[in-house]
């Protein structure tokens, strides 16, 4: 037997003492650090929600917080979660590995949640200023400026022409896509936070003198709310309907009942005393007694062919909203179907419902045979394209059609109730900002264009942005002049902009992410496993024609929390701890909730850097904080 | 009980009845039979070992290490390119003194893609520290893997168990596989004379200064040196139980003969029979077959073969510039003999080429006909210039 085995010697590299004295720090010259950044969803959105946190914390199963995180940059989870075009979804990372999250789906379900449990939010609040502002208009610009102003800590006042607030989203969105209960589940909180509307307080010139005593600026807010004729010969003589005309009288019927939708308005009776009641302007639909007819029950069914002009989102509620009272429909647009500029889901499900569309087509002339309209249509070709990507059509010579309908609603875009209300273009003391206008020229009252009247795209989440810009910039104006209204919307910021932060604003944690929008290419995919994305329940089709309830359904807490986990959280940090995994030195410190390097020990091999997931890690020269 | 079964499931028997409890695998052609055996044993229970899908070699072995310094039993298989990728972790797990197991099918390496029989891959990993066993049939394939087990945790190194592609990992040979009572009266559970213990924190593999580190080495080259004696005690003890024994040589008709063929693997047994044969018309030819490669048993070659007037080494591998590597070691082991055998080195069946009796007996003739050896290694069988 050898020596070896003699002494049964086994002489190995162990170590009972602890390796904590070969500081290994010193020898980094790269220093990784952790630094949330900005996901391209939350800057995609107009309103600057926090997205990805938001679906963090509903993966988490923290609904209520995932909901506050909502209501911190959006007052109206419950309308957004409805009818919001979701361009957050079109930016997502994800949709380049699989799908895009169900962002919207989402947001519903925590607005769903927040009903079903009464959740009461808490929020960050600025304490109580002196001045006090006066908001017209209770849309969705008006009154989100009033909410961001209130918790910047001003006392506001809310007037509205309508018996009831909301704005498009009580009286020109159908009630299948944004059901008034819906409307109200966010309103309620509008009152809870001290924020006063006055209803049935249209407005005129005068208000501005007596409102320069009582208050120090007022957000003008009033949407566009009046239709724009076609110009055609005969329009005036057949009685073209107004179509935001048509749409609110169905939404007044919802008054005089409330609830019940679905017989009233299929029975055409007892649904509008209201008409009379709405502020003026609603019951001049120009040369119409249809509305009127409606109104009187005189009209008891809505049969035949409704033809209905133009290519927008109020043009597809009207022909979807014809279906639903039993009519049929066609849809005249002078582009094509891929040119519309309404919601394409929106388009969809109205050619699923019955709706026709006629492309390529402009109203040339209108006149009655009987009971009957005889629409002579001219006939367009493509000739190129416009900047947009939209088509740009000519007529194709004198080709012309003709179309027998029963009645004819336009819906050709809108402006506003009155030209003073437009805001004035340019002047010295005029600040031209990207979703609202400043102009602090009359007397000592600051007059901020807001909404649809200074908004170039007119959606519900451009109106949350520019009363969100409205507010801040109110505030940095009253606070800091003029001076400071640029580079304080700058510093509140959502990546690029224009995107703005409220919670920023307001000083919260989501000022200390960098700007820099995190790409596809920066998440590591590794770490993520194919997942087909949700789908958002609706009604049946053959359910849907029926009635003008709500077509998208709820849906389940498991399913939203399985929805949320694709999320890829890009550019925030959600204790994942693949860092701490990763880490070939044991450097990553995990104290509760938060993670710290120890820099002692960090050799700055960057593998954190590279594994984490999400991008919510950065390497660089230099010691700076970690 | 004996069973007709494949080299591959031989291995696979033998690690069932080690209780291996952990086990990393990578597909790679013709070491795969054993992984997959391997897997089905662990699925229905027949093996209660955790059996780790990895991505590499280079990660079965660092797995395997890992597991093993927390003191269980482990085991792992490869083959060629497998065992080149898992270079540097060879060194780590003899250097750690790590008694892990594997099985290496001989492949050849590429290029030319070939995945048929070559001893290269093994064979370029002779320094790294591991024993090395090469098997010529099925029964001692089965009977070297339960081996190697009390053998690497007796000297604590790893021990690699070598088979030749297809001519014995997927040849069916009857072979005798032990109960699980025998196959635990002789390998009793690993007992670790170390191991990582989380209530006795320590770090292992530490920076070792100039002062240490030949010592360590030493003691590596020691245990090594024992491991041939080792060897043949557990073998004693191997036989008592199961009455077989195939030793770190085997010597066949050497004492009187004239001319050696030394072999390993499975050439081993063609070349019994062209023994047989020139022995029965008068030749004096004698085998010797080397199954223990590393350690290398120079001092039992020396008196084996010594008094042969000509050894001729048969390599199925080649170390390019220096010949065949059996030759070169036996070159080695002899070479301060006097008198001592002229040493004869052979090249065939590279790639898995066939070495068929009438190769083996024209080498027989070559080394006869020729008073000293026309080269360093011959490449017998090539094909005419193409």
């Amino acid at each position: 037997m050898s020596e070896a085995a003699m002494q049964n010697r086994l002489f190995i590299p162990r170590s009972c003492l602890t390796t904590e004295g070969n500081k290994t720090g010193s020898w980094r010259f790269l220093r990784p650090r952790y630094e949330d950044k900005t996901a391209p969803c939350a800057a995609g959105c107009p309103a600057g929600e926090d997205i990805p946190k938001i679906e963090m914390l509903t993966a988490q199963g923290f609904f209520k917080e995932a909901w506050e995180t909502i209501l911190q940059e959006n007052p109206f989870p419950a309308v957004c979660g409805r009818v919001c075009f979701h361009p957050c979804e079109g930016s997502c990372n994800r949709g380049e590995y699989d799908d895009s999250v169900a962002v919207h789906t989402l947001e519903r379900f925590l607005s769903d949640t927040a009903a079903r449990y009464d959740f009461r939010p808490s929020f960050a609040r600025l304490p109580s200023r002196k001045e006090r502002i006066s908001v017209v208009g209770a849309g969705p610009a008006g009154l989100a400026a009033a909410w961001f102003l209130t918790l910047l800590g001003y006392s506001c006042d809310v007037f509205e022409a309508s018996p009831e607030a909301g704005g498009v989203l009580r009286w020109g969105i159908p009630a299948y896509r944004l059901p008034a209960d819906a409307l109200r589940q966010d309103l309620r909180r509008f009152e809870r936070e001290g924020i006063r509307i006055f209803t049935r307080r249209p407005m005129d010139r005068q208000f501005f003198a007596e409102a320069a005593g009582r208050y120090q600026a007022v957000i003008l807010a009033c949407g566009h709310g009046r239709g724009q004729s076609l110009s055609i010969p005969g329009e005036m003589e057949v009685g073209v309907i107004e179509g935001l005309d048509f749409l609110r009288m169905i939404r007044a019927s919802e008054m005089a009942v409330g609830g019940g939708t679905e017989a009233v308005i299929v029975n055409g009776a007892g649904c509008g005393r209201s008409m009379d009641t709405l502020g003026e302007g609603e019951a001049a639909a120009e040369g119409s007694e249809f509305p009127g007819k409606i109104g009187e029950g005189a009209l008891s069914s809505f049969d035949g062919l409704t033809a209905v002009i133009g290519g927008g989102n109020t043009a597809v509620d009207v022909a979807r909203s014809v279906i639903r009272l039993g009519g049929k429909a066609v849809i005249c647009y002078r582009r094509r179907r891929q040119d519309m500029p309404a919601f394409a889901d929106e388009v969809r499900m109205a050619l699923e419902e019955g709706v026709a569309l006629e492309e390529l087509v402009s109203p040339a002339t209108a006149g009655r045979d009987g009971e009957e309209i005889v629409l002579s249509l001219r006939q367009m070709i493509v000739a190129g394209m416009e900047g947009s990507g939209r088509a740009r059509v000519i007529p194709d010579g004198d080709k012309m059609k003709e179309v027998r309908v029963r009645r004819v609603i336009r819906a050709t875009g809108a402006g506003p109730e009155e030209s003073w209300m437009l805001p004035a273009v340019e002047g010295t003391k005029v600040l031209a900002l990207s979703h609202c206008r400043l102009v602090s020229g009359e007397g000592k009252l600051v007059v901020v264009y807001a909404g649809d009247l200074a908004n170039a795209t007119k959606s519900v989440a451009h109106a949350i942005a520019s009363g969100k810009e409205a507010a801040i910039a109110l505030n940095a104006l009253l606070r800091e002049g003029s001076e400071a209204v640029i580079p304080r919307l700058q510093a509140c910021a959502v990546g690029d902009g224009p995107a703005l932060s409220m919670e920023v604003c307001l000083g919260g944690e989501r000022r200390l992410r960098s700007r820099h929008i995190v790409s596809y290419t920066e998440i590591n995919t590794d770490h993520f496993g194919f997942a087909p994305r949700i789908t958002q329940p609706r009604l049946l089709v053959e359910e849907r024609v029926r009635s003008f309830a709500e077509i998208d359904l709820k849906i389940s807490a498991g399913l939203a929390m399985k929805e949320a986990e694709r999320c890829f959280n890009c550019g925030l940090c959600n204790g994942c701890d693949k860092c701490w995994l990763y880490c070939p030195d044991v450097a990553v410190i995990r104290e509760g909730e938060a993670r710290r390097i120890h820099y002692d020990y960090c050799k700055g091999c960057g593998i954190c850097v590279v594994e984490c997931p999400r991008n919510a890690m950065s390497l660089g020269e230099g010691e700076g904080e970690g | 009980m004996r069973r007709v079964i494949e080299g591959s499931h031989a291995v696979a028997e033998a690690v069932r009845l080690a209780r291996v409890q952990v086990t990393s695998a990578y597909p790679i052609t013709p070491q795969t039979h054993i992984v997959e055996i391997l897997s089905e044993y662990c699925e229905k229970g027949a093996l209660k070992a955790r059996f780790l899908r990895m991505e590499s070699e280079h990660s079965c072995l660092a797995a395997l290490i890992g597991a093993q310094l927390m003191g269980v039993r482990t085991f792992t298989a490869t083959s060629s390119q497998g065992l080149a990728y898992m270079h540097e972790l060879l060194h780590w797990a003899a250097g750690a003194r790590l008694p892990i197991v594997m099985a290496e099918v001989n492949r050849a390496l590429a290029p030319g893609w070939n995945i048929w029989t070559d001893q290269t891959d093994s064979l370029s990993q002779r320094d790294t520290g591991w024993i090395q066993l090469y098997c010529e049939d099925g029964q001692e394939v089965l009977d070297s893997t339960l081996l190697a087990f009390r053998l690497a945790e007796t000297v604590n190194l790893p021990v690699m168990v070598v088979l030749d592609a297809f001519y014995l990992s997927h040849t069916y040979e009857p072979v005798d596989i032990p109960t699980e009572e025998e196959a635990d009266r002789f390998l009793p559970p690993y007992a670790p004379r170390f191991r990582m213990d989380t209530a006795e924190p320590c770090s292992f593999g530490a920076l070792v200064p100039p002062g240490d580190y030949m010592e360590m080495r030493h003691d590596m080259a020691l245990a090594m040196e024992d491991a041939l004696m080792q060897l043949v005690e557990i073998e004693g003890e191997f036989t008592r139980i199961f009455g077989r024994r195939h030793g770190p040589i085997e010597a066949i008709d050497c004492n009187d003969a004239e001319i050696i063929l030394v072999t390993s693997g499975t050439i081993t047994s063609t070349a019994r029979l062209v023994v047989r044969t020139l022995r029965e018309r008068g030749e004096k030819i004698g085998l010797l077959k080397i199954r223990l490669f590393r350690p290398f048993p120079a001092a039992i070659l020396r008196e084996t073969i010594g008094r042969a007037k000509k050894v001729a080494v048969i390599d199925r591998n080649c170390s390019f510039g220096a010949g065949g590597i059996f030759a070169q070691e036996l070159r080695a082991a002899l070479c301060n003999l006097d008198p001592r055998p002229l040493i004869y080195g052979y090249i065939a069946g590279l790639g898995g080429r066939d070495v068929t009796p009438e190769v083996i007996e024209e080498i027989y003739r070559r080394t006869q006909s020729t008073d000293r050896p026309e080269a360093e290694g011959v490449w017998i069988g090539l094909r005419e210039a193409l």
